[in-house]
């Protein structure tokens, strides 16, 4: 392969065909365009005159350059122009492959995979043995054949730490214990750590030292903090210079109880930053339930923070006897407790239970001695779920009998009665003092300040499993809190009361930490490597180099104070460690952290691998090529005159401005639900618009003449009719809804649909009007009935019957026994009378149903006998002469029965009664 | 039996409507330009004018009682009809080139030539007609007649076309004496029309010749390589450099015309020239008044 500027050929030698392009440019200019072609009638004068200049026109400049370009694309592309050709290496004997294996660069694993696979082939073609060896897992050299480690490539993983001092000093035992010399493929991730210069030096005094590196910038995310009610999200990357945006994803388990995305942030780089952050707001319902943050698109051990209890505020339950004390503040013991835990819990108060349904993760009962039997039961199930009861004593605890005789199961010790009082006026003792915490206790490592003393206390008695229930003691070895596990959550008592009653405890800064060890509140920050002194750690759950979760298995435990401050090793993998009913997450960053570029001395090669892949431009220039081809035929065109260039420039620009002018046309959709005060205070009814302009105006007329036989011969005085739009309007405001149907309106959607409902059960009426005359209800045989059905198919309606002699319907206003429209024979459908309406004797019409019928369906064309003009005069005819003119009146008298009906509701039915009732006055 | 009748006479009445499409707009346009001209000098001698009395004679049966004079009649008992002076009317002979080579327009903007020139001739035959004369056009196919039935016949037969490239004037049944007015781009063969213009000028026919031409065949404004066509491309003419070509075309031209002239001169015809990017009525008025003085 040829290079030239970056540029390399596989057929070099197809480049001569540029030496042809001038020959090229002397023979296109020769030939003449194409005549144009004029129709011309006087060509009969013309006939027989010669050309005086027999010079051949020439072809324009710019069209031979274009060609030109054109031909030298085509050869350029044919021979194989590649951008970045992959160097190839050479050399001879062994070859070391050295490996960081870090976090760092597992996001683009897949590729460092497959050039390591490239080079070890290369290597299997020249021969040479070949080890490897990673620097986060160091294990002896040895010198195989390529084709052997090419199988064990697929398992070689990253780590999720970078190679540590330690493992350094071992690949360089490992290094010089080979005792001949080799060549060195470095396979960076482009992080720079410690001692890294040493390994280089060592390996160069070897053999030539090559190293592969990727110029992505590498990214890392901080473990998150959470401070002033806001989480922060640090990001830190290996090059400050693009300005760069990463977004962190808050994965956790959803109330479902599925892994999911619950939110997001957006980390902002500016330039020559290395670190930027962003603050997360978060309900602290949906804070406990973040399980990590991690990176969009890195898949990385370092672009992921586990969360810990740190994330988590407690949710503590305060419950104490005097619920509503107006005593003084000082006095309650609920002060200190609110004090102690309000910068770190969240505190909720109130009775029992409406607290257990919230399931908090502690309760603390405050001198409660009895509860009901019920609220005993809940308890105890929550305890055993898992819960916290943290109880105080106090002048009730003592003074009731509880946990007397036997063991209670809401208290870990058995008590005595009465209690003890010491250094009192009366008695002979000091007040006691605290005994040193046991090494058991949750408490070890704790400060007890001298001044902490106590005066009173509830006294445990002695029972066999007492001692191991005690977990801190006065100076005289009674028990001061004792703790049970009960299910799988526990129960502890403080033998003294949560206010300066009987002790001084809750005035010192111990009674906080004694709370925090016990997990009632937990610190927002991380815990400092003191304060773990003593404490062992064991993984629930370790990263891989890729960042995901798995099992830790038997991984040994790690000591508190190592968990913090010590580097990621094989010894202590990030992931999620348990101590007690604490969890703290060990990421692969920790504060401070910073992540440094790897820099290589100036005569060892890097080969920067992903910044600039090989690049085929063969295909490019020669589409190239074929675009200028065809800018050549159109420019030979308009050169010919064949096509006008302006035209077809200005047929573009037409057709575009059309689009353009067409776009905004159905802005101007009418605003006819603005006058939403005037609607409401008159009476008007209302058609819906169908889309079919015809339809609507008729349907409109329709109304309009409806109105006004309404306003001459009733006391309803309708305003002018509403078209309405089903998919905007309100329709509360119309008694009736009068719809013709069109085979090709559409559908209403669905929140069309739920108000059509809504309006139907509050007492609204739809006049259904298919304008087919008969074909209702007889097989659906036309295209208005078929498209009527699918109309109705989604609305709320009742079961029809073919309206009955006695409808209310037939006698709202005017005596009706058919509804003619423009169509006379049409059948009426109304809502089914109820099945029990039976015909009396002696009266004219049965009882019938006690309310409007929500819709009526008929097809007589109501509307069109309705219409009148501008003059009120009818707009169509209906039927002939005296006849017809006889018919559109029945058609009006349908039309006020309708709104009488619909107006009025049963108020006609009710008439039944006037025959009697009239008897009855009569008497 | 009775369906192809039907379809022939709905394909009749079909071909009918689509040819009847054609003619509205021509007599519109050709009443309207001839309504521009004011008849002035020329004298009408249309019935009911009285200016051409000739004599009264007594009514008969089948008279119309329209035409009974009662200022006569009133004189006595006798019922007098007035009778006007019988009047020899002119004849012209029309003659419009509807071949091929009129079917042309440079631009869109254009007309075509041949629409023009069917107006102006439609035109001044409806102005005849109404001045009394006769109309008809060469050949046997429309007989000179008058009255406004003649007008929609004028019409219907101005309509046809030609396929020949460059149609040769029509010289048959030419009535001795009578007027001629022959519209065409005189760009056919010459003498064909010299042979046309002889013989009538045997008869005794005098007129009028009214060449109309478009635009860019009086100003050439070609450039380039170009290959010249007529109409139907039966004639071409291809150059290299058409702008070379322009002053010998303009020569060529003015020779054509001048031996029109010169045949005018020998034969007593009138020889005008139209433009269609000109106003039509110019040429019309020309036209009105090369004929009232070819009488």
């Amino acid at each position: 392969m040829t290079m030239l500027a970056g540029i390399g050929f596989t057929t070099p030698w197809l480049l001569l065909g540029l030496l042809a392009l001038p020959i090229l440019w002397l023979l296109l200019r020769a030939v003449p365009p194409a005549p144009v072609r004029r129709v011309f009638p006087a060509v009969t004068l013309l006939l027989g005159l010669s050309d005086d200049e027999s010079l051949s026109d020439r072809t324009p400049w710019w069209l031979l350059l274009l060609r030109m370009l054109a031909v030298a694309a085509a050869i350029i592309g044919l021979s194989g122009p590649v951008l970045n050709p992959a160097p190839v290496t050479t050399g001879s004997g062994p070859l070391l492959v050295v490996l960081d294996a870090s976090w760092a660069g597992a996001d683009g694993w897949k590729k460092t995979n497959e050039q390591i696979t490239a080079k070890l082939n290369e290597a299997g073609r020249a021969g040479r043995t070949v080890a490897l060896l990673r620097l986060t897992a160091p294990e002896p050299l040895q010198f195989q054949s390529a084709d052997a480690w090419r199988k064990r490539i697929a398992g070689l993983l990253p780590q999720p730490w970078q190679p540590n001092p330690d493992q350094i000093t071992a690949s360089m035992d490992q290094l010089t214990a080979v005792d001949h010399g080799f060549d060195t493929l470095w396979f960076s991730d482009g992080l720079d750590y410690s001692n890294r210069d040493q390994l280089t030096s060592v390996l160069r005094a070897r053999g030539k030292v090559q190293v592969y590196q990727t110029t992505t910038n590498r990214l890392g995310l901080l473990p998150a903090q959470f401070a002033d009610g806001a989480i922060e999200l640090s990001v830190i990357r290996s090059h400050t210079i693009p300005e760069q945006q990463v977004t962190v994803l808050a994965q956790g388990v959803d109330p479902g109880g599925t892994m999911r995305m619950l939110a997001s942030a957006t980390v902002d780089f500016t330039t020559g930053a290395d670190k930027a952050s962003a603050k997360l707001i978060l309900p602290s319902e949906l804070r406990a339930r973040i399980g990590r943050f991690e990176l969009q698109r890195i898949r990385s051990a370092g672009a992921v923070a586990l969360t810990d209890d740190s994330l988590r505020r407690r949710e503590v339950a305060l419950i104490s006897s005097q619920t509503d004390n107006e005593g003084l503040v000082l006095l309650s013991p609920m002060h200190y407790l609110r004090q102690a835990l309000q910068p770190t819990a969240e505190l909720f108060e109130g009775g029992l239970s409406d607290l257990l349904p919230a399931n908090p993760d502690v309760i603390i009962l405050a001198d409660v001695a009895r509860l009901a039997q019920n609220e005993e039961e809940e308890l105890t199930e929550w305890v055993e779920k898992g819960g916290m009861l943290l109880r105080f004593a106090g002048p009730r605890l003592a003074a009731s009998d509880i946990s007397r005789n036997e063991e209670h199961p809401l208290m870990p010790v058995r008590l005595r009665s009465g209690g003890r009082s010491l250094g009192g006026a009366m008695s002979w003792g000091e007040p006691k003092t605290l005994a040193p915490f046991q090494q058991d206790s949750p408490f070890y490592g704790l400060t007890i300040p001298q001044e902490v003393t106590v005066s009173s206390q509830v006294v445990a008695q002695p029972d066999p499993s007492l001692a191991e229930r005690v977990i801190a003691e006065l100076g005289d070895g009674t028990p001061l809190v004792t703790r049970k596990a009960l299910g799988q959550g526990q129960v502890v008592l403080f033998h003294v009361t949560a206010n300066a009653e009987w002790t001084s405890l809750p005035l010192s800064g111990l009674f906080v930490e004694m709370l925090e060890r016990l997990a009632v509140s937990t610190a927002a920050k991380p815990p400092r490597a003191d304060e773990l002194e003593g404490t062992v750690w064991t993984p629930i759950s370790v990263l891989d180099g890729f960042g995901r979760l798995g099992e830790a298995g038997t991984l040994s435990g790690v000591d508190g104070p190592d968990l913090m401050e010590a580097s990621a090793g094989p010894n202590l993998r990030p992931g999620l460690y348990d101590s007690g009913s604490r969890k703290l997450a060990r990421n692969v960053l920790r504060e401070g952290d910073q992540l440094q570029p790897a820099s290589w001395p100036s005569d060892v090669p890097v080969i920067s691998s992903a910044a600039a892949p090989e690049r085929a431009l063969g295909g490019m220039l020669i589409s190239l090529a074929l675009v200028l081809l065809a800018l050549d035929v159109a420019a030979s065109l308009a050169v010919s005159g064949l096509i006008h260039l302006s035209r077809t420039a200005a047929l573009v620009l037409g057709l575009t401005t059309a689009g353009w002018v067409c776009l905004p046309a159905h802005h101007a959709q009418a605003q006819q639900g603005a006058d939403l005060l005037g609607l409401s205070s008159e009476l008007a009814l209302a058609h819906v618009l169908t889309g079919n302009d015809q339809v609507d105006a008729i349907a409109y007329d329709g109304l309009r003449g409806l109105s006004n036989t309404l306003l001459f011969r009733t006391s309803i005085e309708p305003s002018i009719p509403v078209g309405v739009d089903l998919e905007q309007d309100e329709l509360a405001f119309y008694p009736l809804l009068y719809w013709p149907i069109t085979p090709d309106q559409p559908r209403p959607s669905a929140a069309a649909y739920a108000r059509l409902n809504a309006y139907l059960r509050t007492g609204g009426m739809i006049v259904f009007d298919t304008r087919d005359a008969n074909l209702v209800g007889s097989g659906a045989s036309s295209a208005n009935a078929r498209k009527l059905q699918q109309l109705a198919r989604s609305l709320d309606v009742p079961p029809l019957e073919p309206i009955p002699a006695d409808h209310v319907l037939t006698r709202a206003f005017y005596l009706l026994q058919d509804f003619p429209g423009r169509h006379q024979r049409g059948e009426l459908w109304v809502e089914a009378a109820p099945a029990d309406a039976e015909h009396i004797e002696g009266m004219p019409f049965r009882n019938l149903n006690d309310g409007v019928t929500p819709v009526v369906i008929g097809g007589n064309d109501w509307g069109a006998a309705w219409a009148v003009d501008d003059n009120g005069r009818p707009l169509l005819p209906v039927g002939r002469g005296f006849a017809g003119e006889r018919q559109r009146e029945l058609a009006y008298r349908f039309g006020v029965n309708l709104v009488m009906h619909v107006l009025t509701g049963n108020y006609k039915s009710d008439q039944v009664h006037v025959p009697a009732l009239l008897d009855r006055l009569g008497q | 039996m009775s369906s192809p009748t039907i379809s022939q006479a709905t394909g009749l009445r079909h071909r009918a409507e689509i040819e009847a499409g054609s003619l509205p707009p021509l007599l519109v346009q050709a009443e309207q330009l001839a309504g521009s001209v004011l008849l002035g000098e020329h004298g009408r001698r249309r019935a009911g004018m009285g200016d051409d009395f000739w004599q009264y004679r007594p009514a008969q049966p089948g008279d119309s009682r329209n035409l009974i004079d009662h200022r006569r009649s009133a004189r006595g008992d006798q019922q007098f009809i007035r009778e006007r002076e019988w009047q020899i009317a002119q004849t012209v002979h029309v003659w419009v080139d509807q071949g091929g080579s009129m079917r042309f327009a440079s631009k869109p903007d254009l007309p075509q030539k041949i629409d023009r020139a069917r107006k102006l001739a439609l035109a001044a035959s409806i102005l005849m007609v109404r001045g009394g004369e006769r109309v008809g056009l060469t050949g046997t196919s429309l007989p000179p007649r008058s009255g406004n039935m003649q007008i929609l016949r004028m019409a219907e037969a101005l309509s046809l076309e030609d396929n020949a490239d460059y149609a040769p004037p029509e010289h048959h049944s030419m009535i001795p004496h009578a007027r001629g007015l022959f519209i065409s781009d005189f760009l056919g063969p010459f003498d064909e029309l010299q042979l046309a213009l002889g013989k009538a000028a045997d008869r005794g026919l005098r007129g009028v010749l009214l060449q109309v031409l478009d635009p860019s065949e009086e100003g050439f404004p070609f450039t380039g390589r170009t290959l010249f066509e007529s109409v139907s491309g039966g004639l071409r003419h291809e150059t290299l450099k058409a702008s070379a070509l322009r002053d010998r075309y303009l020569e060529r031209l003015a020779e054509r015309r001048d031996a029109l002239e010169n045949l005018c001169r020998a034969t007593g015809w009138r020889l005008g020239l139209h433009h269609t990017g000109d106003s039509a009525q110019a040429a019309l008025l020309w036209l009105y008044h090369a004929l009232e003085r070819t009488k």
